[in-house]
């Protein structure tokens, strides 16, 4: 047997949901409209039973029903009815694991073998409905032998109605066509042939109408007489790929922590595997078991976390190079206490599809880069005091301010740039991070003696000043005045880059031209 | 006839090639995009090995050395001292997307820079995939560089040798000796100056070791670099 929640006008009970019961109450028995629709000329998607009394419509402008007066409107919001939909599967998931959700405000229930559990079919449709209810939507409950008759049941009658074995044509009979899947034309056919109901078009010669409406017809005329045999479509939940565990002593050594992490990896690809399905988004963490001294001289537990997420540029299912990423990453930290527990999850995604070209130029291979890029990092650092990237993928900042980068995960992945810019050679300039201090002697207003290696050497050409300033709306205001000097050192001639920072009153030197 | 003379006849009557010297097979380049540096070297800098790039106007090679790899091959620069300056690459024609960037010495790690260079150039050269690989050593001190053991540049030398990776060095003054290739030597020979605003450099580079052809060596050329507002 099949059951199925249908909610009617599901806007309008969907919009009244997040209320409470006694206003929820209170507004079923006024007029609501529910409208949608672009802000200058809303229309109305949706009405409850009080406003079509009213003479409401759907497809009225908001003006419109505005006259009638004592009306409630309300927008259309459509998390409002993905969430009453998600209640209504969970009310189903309460007597069935099997639901398909066949559209926003229906749940077709599976109930083979409920009967021991929730008693007959009317008993099941009421328990049904009393749980409904409580979550704060009216249902119109139907339950049939065939899912797509109590689906029509359920959307043409209202309360419950059950429908016996072999019943379904008799009692889908005064249904009207419209709950039909038609097409606005092939509707337009059987009203002007005068097939308003079920019961009509279940009448109907076979043969006749399949030569005169095809297959389609003779689906049609199935589903009228509640003979259309289909399995649901089920929802199936997102597999969940975790695992955990939990030691009987807490381990101090990186080697006890790995074999365990190895293990679980190894069972999480597996499972990914199984799924055809691979990760680019790996979640560890760490309980930790911290001991702490109370007052009268015992010893406390308490919990300390260690959280890391991995982020691949490339979804993966090769546990050896997850395995490899985390005990790089684990090997440059140190840990307060022991650890109590592991909790690995994994975030699913598609596997990478890499289709080769033979006009691309030769790249690293991701998965190879990546260990890479985790060993360098733990011979540089991860980030420099800024928390800019050790390394990583140069990038341009948006604004004037002198030196400033950003550095971006580098990837193999990612496609090479497709504009080609010009190329000229030109003369670069060697930055000093930070800037070295420096002093300046001026005549007049240009530098004649600059402070460089603890020396002062003679100016011998000067290009100035080139002044800029900016984010004088912010704390990390600058404004700095610049030259381009030549000076004379042991090695020769250096051409340097000097500025004042005129917020500190201070001469740096930026770089050298080389 | 002798009979070694004979011999030899019936060896090469059926393997032609049995006393032919081999012959090397031509080693890629990239170039570098200054057509004086490029004529010098004979097509650029040499792939499937080590050349060294010093003196005064390296870096300027290296950001179009950088913007020419880039448009064919992924690039690492592992920066010593973080003196790249984005900028002026960008400026020049390089494409970050194909480029990583290492900056070592900026957290705080036990390992100085210099060292820190070495073991992120190996570690580059051992994943491959890198059409190029630069380490900047040009604000390294003389003396820590002197120390750098010859076995390591050598080990350098014999890993990219099997590899279609160029690898450049920037220094001072060369160290690698026989280790590398390619030893390109710049100085600035004057600066153009109009009014006030620096317009640009004449670079000279001078080929101080090239192990492609004898008469090649110490060939020297001089050539104009403008600045990026010329």
């Amino acid at each position: 047997m099949f059951a199925c929640i249908f909610i009617p006008d599901f806007p309008v009970q969907a919009s009244l949901l997040p209320e409470t019961k006694e206003t929820r109450d209170r507004l079923r028995c006024r007029p609501v409209a529910i409208f949608d629709g672009p802000s200058n000329l809303p229309r109305i998607a949706a009405i409850n039973d009080s406003a079509r009394a009213l003479g409401i419509e759907p497809g009225m402008t908001r003006l419109q029903v505005e006259t009638y007066g004592g009306v409630q409107l309300r927008e259309r919001f459509a998390d409002l009815e993905d969430e009453a939909q998600e209640v209504l599967l969970e009310c189903g998931k309460a007597f069935s694991p099997v639901l398909e959700s066949t559209f926003p405000g229906a749940v077709l229930l599976d109930l083979a073998g409920t009967q021991r559990l929730f008693g007959v079919p009317q008993h099941t449709a009421c328990k049904i409905a009393v749980r409904v209810r409580q979550a704060g939507l009216h249902p119109q409950i139907a339950v049939a032998a065939n899912p797509d008759a109590a689906l029509y049941a359920a959307q043409g009658f209202p309360g419950i109605t059950v429908i016996a074995q072999g019943e379904e044509a008799r009692t889908l009979a005064p249904l009207p066509i419209g709950l039909l899947p038609l097409t606005p034309a092939r509707l337009d056919t059987l009203q002007a042939w005068g097939i308003h109901t079920f019961g009509a078009l279940a009448a109907l010669p076979s043969v006749a109408l399949v030569e005169r409406l095809g297959q389609e017809g003779f689906a049609l005329q199935n589903l009228a007489q509640g003979r259309a045999a289909r399995t649901l479509r089920p929802i199936a939940a997102p597999p969940a790929f975790n695992a955990s565990y939990e030691f009987d002593d807490p381990v101090e050594t990186l080697e006890s922590l790995a074999f365990v992490l190895n293990r679980l990896l190894d069972e999480l690809c597996a499972d990914l595997i199984s799924h055809a399905l691979s990760t680019n988004e790996l979640k560890l963490t760490l309980y930790l078991e911290v001991m702490q001294r109370r007052h009268d001289g015992r010893d406390e537990r308490s919990g300390e976390e260690y959280v890391h997420h991995w982020k691949l540029p490339v979804a993966t299912q090769d546990h050896a190079l997850l395995f490899t990423l985390m005990r790089l990453d684990l090997e440059r930290n140190t840990f307060s206490a022991p650890v109590r527990e592991i909790f690995l999850e994994a975030v699913p995604s598609k596997p990478r599809l890499a289709q080769g070209n033979l006009f691309a130029p030769p790249s690293p291979e991701a998965e190879k880069l990546e260990i890479t890029l985790a060993r360098i990092r733990g011979v540089v650092g991860v980030t420099d005091e800024e928390q800019c990237n050790c390394a990583g993928m140069p990038r341009l900042v948006d604004t004037h301010r002198p030196d400033a980068f950003s550095v971006d995960a580098f990837s193999s992945a990612k496609p090479g740039s497709t504009t080609v810019s010009a190329l000229a050679p030109m003369i670069a300039l060697r930055a000093f991070r930070p800037a070295l201090e420096s002093a300046v002697e001026l005549t007049g207003n240009t530098p004649h003696f600059v402070r460089l290696w603890k020396k002062y050497r003679r100016v011998l050409a000067a290009s100035g000043p080139w002044c800029s300033s900016g984010d004088w709306w912010k704390d990390s205001i600058w404004s700095r005045e610049e030259w381009d000097v030549a000076l004379q050192t042991t090695d020769g001639v250096g051409y340097y880059r000097i500025y004042l920072d005129r917020i500190k009153k201070q001469w740096f030197v930026a770089g050298v031209f080389d | 006839m002798p009979a070694l003379a004979l011999l030899r006849a019936q060896i090469e009557s059926r393997i032609p090639s049995a006393f032919a010297p081999m012959r090397r097979p031509e080693t890629p380049r990239i170039l570098t995009g200054i057509a004086g540096v490029d004529s010098l070297t004979e097509g650029g800098i040499p792939m499937q090995a080590l050349s060294e790039i010093c003196g005064s106007g390296k870096t300027t090679v290296l950001l179009s050395l950088l913007a020419q790899a880039s448009r064919q091959h992924y690039c690492a620069l592992v920066d010593a001292r973080d003196s790249f300056d984005p900028e002026t690459a960008k400026a020049a024609g390089a494409d970050f997307s194909r480029l990583l960037w290492v900056r070592c010495g900026k957290s705080r790690q036990k390992l100085p820079p210099l060292e820190q260079a070495f073991k992120v150039a190996d570690m580059l050269l051992q994943s491959s995939g890198f059409g190029l690989i630069a380490v900047d050593l040009g604000d390294i001190g003389e003396k820590a560089l002197r120390k750098v053991p010859l076995s390591s540049w050598f080990r350098f030398s014999r890993v990219v040798e099997n590899q279609p990776t160029a690898l450049v060095f920037l220094e001072r003054q060369p160290h690698a000796t026989s280790c590398a290739r390619l030893v390109l030597q710049l100085s600035t020979a004057s600066a153009n100056i109009a009014g006030n605003l620096l317009t640009g450099f004449t670079l000279h580079a001078d080929v101080v070791r090239t192990r492609e052809k004898k008469h090649a060596q110490s060939a020297a050329a001089s050539f104009l670099v403008k600045t990026q507002w010329a």
